[in-house]
């Protein structure tokens, strides 16, 4: 009667023992998939910067080189980093009635122009393109330096400003 | 010694159970690892292949707005993956063959072989006017590539060879077709400059042991594209779509090119289609800025007068041949057929802008 009881105790023993065992297993593969968890969300975030970043060259780079805005030259080669005023101040139209072809060329972005030489009344910039992202929680703004050609103010009349492209994410 | 017995037989079976335990514990620890590694293994490949799309649709994007310019791109650590490139209905995608990662465009025109497995990719772009600047064409092909150049075709052989410096290409007689190896060549592609290819004529032998064998033929301005078939013969692809290069024509011209470098017809027409889109949406801009400078010469005293007539005076005028040509752009959006009205209405648009030139302000 006695060895049986020794028995059982030790039998108790070692069931204790298994589940002191699988508790510690557990716990460490519960630590092991929180930590990875962890480490997912911040490379996640750091990939998610990343990204943006990349797409706000691509939309500055886009946005300097699109047809509808660069200076053109006749058959000639178009004149690199100039905007022709006299599309500017309607391309935005054009952006905004073919708005899916645009989205899908220049996705989440606002496009502004700033004119800075020769200095005029009006301050506001012309925004060629804005679609902000729904609930977005980060932009990047990337600035470029542009000639301005406005032919209605003279030949070869030429004025000076900046391009600003903020990325939505 | 009947109760020792007993505890010395629960001992062993309580061994055994242990060791089956531990056992099946075992095996299931393991499996859990080796699941863990094959759906890390699994995922790394997948996030692999689209970093790699990634880069290239960068790559892609950097070459397309360059001008004019040439890429040799070293791709050896992408030599184990198959690239495809498609466009279905003014939609084009790229990516890696049996891979989910791609990339869709609906607006660059990419005109690329329909695979390509390689060490080094090369990335040209031309611009494509009609008259004015409409986009940017990107030519993809790569080093294991060739283009056999068979014929003249009025001197285009010779610009050909000359634009496409370090490209794999060679200037070919029809004879000497017949001593053509193809090597270790991934993609031979013959550009019939004469029109001599046509529907079931047979292959030579040696040039049917290529890879992949494919020939575009040029009669006129129409396109026909080839591929061998079981055969050996020539046989044309989508033979029911006429492809014609709708272009002002001159030196480096970019829908020929395209032609050229496109998979097949129907992949040329798709990518057609993109500019033919971007050429309505450029021209609006265009016909805004006409309006402006309508406006401007009305307010304006003489010698504005031969400006204006320019713009809405003469029968051959400004503002009725970008209305034409909005028109025509949008007609051959969706009919490729109609697209020859476009050159009319390029063309005149361009004698126009160039009178206009001299002493007006021009269009572009």
């Amino acid at each position: 009667m006695r060895k049986v009881r020794i028995t059982t105790s030790k039998g108790q023993s070692h069931m204790t023992e298994t589940i002191a065992i699988l508790f510690i297993f557990f716990v460490l593969v519960f630590f092991g998939i929180l930590f990875y968890y962890k480490y997912s969300q911040v490379s996640l975030k750091q990939e998610k910067e990343e990204l943006l970043g990349k797409r706000a060259i691509e939309t500055t780079l886009k946005a300097l080189f699109l047809p509808e805005l660069i200076c053109s030259n006749g058959e000639a080669e178009p004149e690199d980093n100039c905007v022709d005023m006299l599309k500017v101040r309607h391309a935005n139209v054009t952006f905004r009635l073919h708005n899916q072809t645009y989205f899908d060329l220049l996705s989440y972005s606002k496009i502004s122009i700033y004119k800075v030489y020769p200095e005029s009344e009006i301050k506001e910039p012309f925004v060629l393109y804005d679609k902000p992202k729904p609930d977005w929680e980060k932009k990047e703004a990337t600035y470029f330096v542009l000639t301005l050609r406005d032919e209605l103010q003279g030949q070869d009349n030429y004025g000076f400003g900046y391009i600003k492209v903020e990325v939505y994410s | 010694m009947a109760l020792h017995k007993s505890v010395h037989k629960s001992g062993q079976v309580e061994i055994t159970f242990n060791w089956i335990y531990v056992l099946i514990a075992g095996v299931v620890i393991l499996l859990f690892f080796i699941g863990i590694v094959f759906k890390q293994k699994a995922a790394s490949e997948e996030k692999l292949a689209g970093d790699v799309v990634r880069i290239l649709e960068s790559v892609f994007t950097a070459g397309g707005v360059s001008e004019k310019t040439k890429n040799f791109i070293d791709t050896s650590g992408l030599a184990d993956y198959t690239l495809y490139f498609r466009c279905q209905e003014g939609a084009g995608e790229f990516g890696i063959v049996n891979n989910p990662a791609r990339i869709e465009n609906t607006i660059n025109p990419v005109f690329a072989p329909s695979e390509l497995q390689t060490k080094k990719l090369i990335i040209w772009s031309l611009p494509y006017s009609l008259p004015y600047k409409v986009t940017d064409f990107l030519f993809i092909t790569s080093i294991n590539t060739k283009y056999l150049v068979l014929g003249d075709g009025n001197g285009f052989a010779d610009e050909f060879m000359d634009a496409t410096e370090g490209f794999t290409r060679e200037r070919v007689t029809f004879t000497d077709l017949q001593n053509i190896n193809p090597g270790a060549i991934y993609h031979l592609r013959i550009i019939d400059l004469e029109g001599v290819i046509s529907s079931l004529t047979p292959i030579p032998e040696n040039l049917a042991r290529a890879r992949t064998l494919t020939a575009v033929s040029f009669r006129g301005d129409t396109v026909y594209y080839y591929q061998k078939n079981t055969d050996n013969e020539w046989e044309e692809l989508n033979s029911n779509s006429l492809v014609s290069i709708i272009s002002l024509g001159g030196e480096r011209d970019a829908a020929k090119y395209a032609a050229i470098f496109a998979a097949d017809a129907e992949s040329y027409q798709c990518n057609m289609q993109k500019a033919f889109r971007r050429l309505r949406y450029v021209t609006e801009v265009y016909a805004e800025k006409l309006r402006e400078l309508e406006t401007h010469y009305t307010q304006q005293p003489l010698p504005a007068g031969e400006c204006l007539a320019y713009i809405n005076g003469f029968t051959n005028n400004l503002v009725r041949s970008v209305d034409l040509q909005m028109a025509y752009a949008k007609l051959c959006e969706t009919t490729f057929a109609s697209c020859s009205e476009l050159l009319r209405s390029a063309s005149d648009i361009k004698t126009i802008n160039n009178e206009m030139r001299r002493q007006c302000i021009p269009l572009y």
